[in-house]
């Protein structure tokens, strides 16, 4: 997502005075960024913390969060974009007719008045989750999001922020990012990298059955994969590394047991707006960290012959 | 027992990776988690230190680490296209070691971000 206009959560906190989040439950799966980042915290610009602030939620049914909202708009599912791309028409200041509009579960009223308070917040920002990034019209949809939050530029400050979810998933990108130049879905396999979404992403290349091993880290595959994609992990070599025995362990020819991040694993690890924090383990694994286990991985391989000739770019990225 | 006190501690359940957290923990559990939300007390409460599974399995056997890392060298090793998948829940060092690992076999690395 290159080129988005973004924010940390500390000037979300110190700023923002109207808060949209778009296909997202934060009270139910980020409990805390009500109350640390966003809505209740004292900022340096929003003396009075909740009364200085107001909050918009768009989602497609009545979740908990919106009773921390000012205003909830429903949405039809599935209609997500459309209600983006009017807001960008209506801003753009371009006539909109209210029958167009109508399937989208939003009244054009609704929809001027929607437009009209992102133009008129001091500094605003845009939260955007999985309701809008994971159904219909997927990427298109954070899109033309990411669209509407630099546009909004024109009137006010406007930034937009994807909640990611769990564990280290921003870091994921952010390494990738930094050692591959590309965010997720990177083949190496020329000895350099390719990004193609659709084609190097996970999911398809286990349904299309290209891999002919794997190794899993930080993840579960074999609890959340459509069962296609977990059919062929269970046919190749799959290697697992976990602080558990998973669902994927189950499937795999290994499973290596390791300390578990965060808990009794230090590191670092990305908060969803890019800021990286180190790790304060509580407790002492008696199994090593992934960190140990991968770089034990990479130094058996490395004494094995090259797989490329001899000089073509073996070790760009090479941690050690 | 004598409970140790982490301060400042960072949870990493979900995107917000509060790093306010109070710890309190006898050696093998944490007992006590300050300020974190109800997901995150049940993330820190869910891992112990104990001992409660083999240090590996191979085929579904117990076995020792250091023929369960040969294992899985071996296989990476050998084949064509393979996958290095998933990244959340482990460091950023272990994400960057993974990356030079997914470039020494020639495979292709992905996360959660894909789905
Ligand atoms: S304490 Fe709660 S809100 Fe904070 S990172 Fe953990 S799970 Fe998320």
């Amino acid at each position: 997502m290159g080129g988005k206009v973004t924010c940390t959560l500390g000037e979300v906190k110190n700023r923002a005075d109207l808060i949209v989040y778009w296909g997202g439950n934060p009270a139910e799966c980020h409990p805390r960024h009500f109350t640390k980042y966003t809505l209740t915290q004292k900022g340096k610009f929003v003396p009075n913390g909740r009364k200085d602030r107001t909050m918009i939620l768009v989602d497609i049914r009545e979740t908990p969060s919106a009773k921390a909202a000012d205003l909830f708009l429903q949405v039809r599912p599935s209609k997500d974009f459309e209600v983006l791309t009017t807001l960008r028409a209506i801003i753009k200041g371009q006539r909109i007719h209210a029958e167009t509009v109508a399937e989208t579960g939003l009244t054009l009223e609704q929809l001027q008045d929607f437009a009209e308070r992102l133009k008129k917040a001091r500094f605003g920002v845009l939260f955007f989750g999985m309701g809008l990034s994971m159904t219909r019209g997927k990427h298109m949809n954070s899109a033309a999001l990411l669209a509407l939050a630099a546009e909004l530029n024109a009137f006010t400050k406007f930034v937009a922020m994807p909640m990611r979810g769990h564990g280290n998933v921003t870091g994921g990108d952010v390494v990738m990012r930094w050692t591959t130049g590309y965010p997720f879905g990177v083949n190496l396999s020329r000895g350099y990298p390719r990004f193609n979404p659709g084609e190097f992403s996970t999911v398809d290349l286990l349904l299309r059955g290209d891999n002919d091993a794997a190794l899993i880290l930080g993840a579960d595959p074999g609890a959340t994969m459509p069962q296609p994609a977990i059919d062929h992990l269970a046919r190749i070599p799959t290697i697992v590394l976990d602080p558990k025995v998973t669902h994927t362990s189950r499937l795999a020819r290994v499973h290596i047991t390791t300390a578990a991040t965060g808990i009794s694993a230090p590191g670092t690890v990305y908060r969803m707006d890019e800021i990286p924090l180190p790790l304060r383990p509580a407790l002492k694994s008696p199994y090593p960290t992934d960190e140990d286990v991968v770089r034990r991985i990479y130094q058996a391989v490395a004494k094995k012959p090259a797989w490329l000739p001899a000089g073509k770019g073996r070790r760009n990225t090479e941690a050690n | 027992m004598e409970l140790t006190i982490t301060k400042n501690a960072t949870c990493t359940f979900c995107g917000c990776v509060c790093d306010d957290i109070e710890l309190h923990a006898d050696g093998e559990r944490i007992v006590e988690t300050k300020r974190a939300c109800i997901l995150g007390e049940a993330w820190f409460k869910n891992h112990t230190a104990e001992r409660l599974y083999p240090d590996a399995l191979i085929d579904g056997k117990p076995a020792t680490l250091d023929d369960a890392i040969e294992a899985a060298a071996d296989y990476l090793y050998n084949a064509h296209l393979p996958l290095v998948y998933g990244l959340s829940n482990v460091t950023c060092e272990a994400q960057r070691e993974a990356v030079a690992l997914a470039e020494l076999i020639g495979g292709v690395i992905d996360s959660h971000t894909s789905l």
